[in-house]
């Protein structure tokens, strides 16, 4: 087996072996790329939609963000959940820091650091996040790892550490489809499901890109899953 | 939580990182247009595909061919890692000006590279 493989299955293997891992709220949510591009501006909408037995959770978050080096970029979020009441409205903001650590393809795997601050709405609860990304290719594979570990924080939740893991191998067929694995740990959940990303083209740097995800939980019986889409605007 | 695992698995990672002096290999970007467009790569090694971009204006680099995509910003070089690679022609452009900025890696045993 090829040694690079062989050290990232390892590498899966070990965020595996983390245990308890934890997170509140929608574990599943999107699979970040260690990649930043220079004079990228963006608009993003994400919404996942969580079916149990029992409810239906919704989340959405509206961002736009901006690369202020050759490295790094900043994003803004706007976050909002379906209450127990069913009313929809914003739960949150959020900033985040992307920081790409080394070129693509300059090392047998690329890096990329992640850092978030989120404020609840109306609340003084807050969560801070620090992540890496790494992605390997292996031809027209490539395998995306990120690992969290988050802090919260406030008046109204229980201060804590919290943990969470998710991984991507993705088949780069073609740029418009590209279909993927998804796997996600967190807070009583281990879900796996299919997935797909693709980007269309528009004119310069202006592209749409598109991902989405269908991710069942599999530690334990009963329905819990997933439907997870994002749309990126980049221009 | 047991972290071991996490960090023996982080530094066999690390170590597998290549550390050779990589072969260079040179195009230039000119009135939108990249000299050469066809440029011969090595089969199966990491090499650095240096661009030395001579507009005025920047341009992007992008090959989903070669999953790479890099801002070309003007009078400056960038550095894009390239491979390993299996023969074959890998096709390249420039998102700014697609119409003219266009080429093509041409992977080859590295007997056959010119």
């Amino acid at each position: 087996m090829n040694k690079s493989l062989l050290g990232f299955l390892l590498l899966v293997a070990s965020f595996c072996h983390l245990s308890p891992a934890h997170a509140d709220g929608l574990v599943v949510d999107k699979v970040y790329h260690p990649y930043v591009l220079a004079n990228e501006k963006e608009f993003e909408w994400r919404i996942m939609s969580s079916q149990t037995e029992n409810k239906n959770r919704l989340g959405q978050r509206f961002g736009y963000g901006q690369s202020f080096a050759e490295n790094k970029m900043l994003e803004l979020y706007v976050i909002g959940e379906r209450d127990q009441d069913d009313n929809f409205g914003v739960t949150g903001y959020e900033v985040e820091m992307r920081w790409m650590l080394t070129e693509q393809g300059q090392y047998s795997a690329d890096w990329g650091a992640i850092f978030e601050f989120e404020k609840h709405n109306g609340e003084d609860n807050f969560e801070a996040t620090s992540g890496i990304a790494v992605e390997k290719e292996f031809g027209k594979l490539s395998a995306t790892l990120n690992a969290f570990l988050i802090y919260e924080w406030g008046n109204s939740i229980e201060n804590e550490f919290e943990t969470e893991f998710r991984a991507k191998f993705r088949y780069r067929y073609m740029s418009v489809l590209q279909p993927s694995i998804e796997i996600y740990l967190g807070e009583d959940f281990v879900g796996i499901g299919p997935g797909f990303m693709g980007t269309y083209r528009f004119e310069g740097q202006k592209q749409l890109k598109w991902e989405a995800g269908f991710i069942s939980e599999i530690s334990h019986s009963g329905k819990d899953h997933t439907l997870r889409f994002a749309l990126e605007y980049e221009f | 939580m047991s972290l071991r695992p996490l960090w023996l698995s982080l530094l066999l990672l690390c170590s597998f990182s290549s550390v050779a002096k990589l072969e260079e290999f040179y195009i230039e970007l000119k009135d939108h247009i990249f000299v050469p467009e066809r440029i011969e790569l090595p089969a199966n090694k990491k090499v650095k595909l240096i661009i030395l971009n001579r507009d005025t204006t920047a341009e992007e680099f992008d090959s989903f061919d070669l999953n790479r995509e890099k801002v070309l910003f003007p009078n400056r070089k960038a550095v894009i890692f390239v491979g390993p690679l299996k023969p074959g022609e890998y096709e390249f452009f420039g998102e700014f000006n697609p119409d003219s900025a266009r080429g093509f890696v041409v992977v080859k045993e590295p007997s056959d590279v010119h």
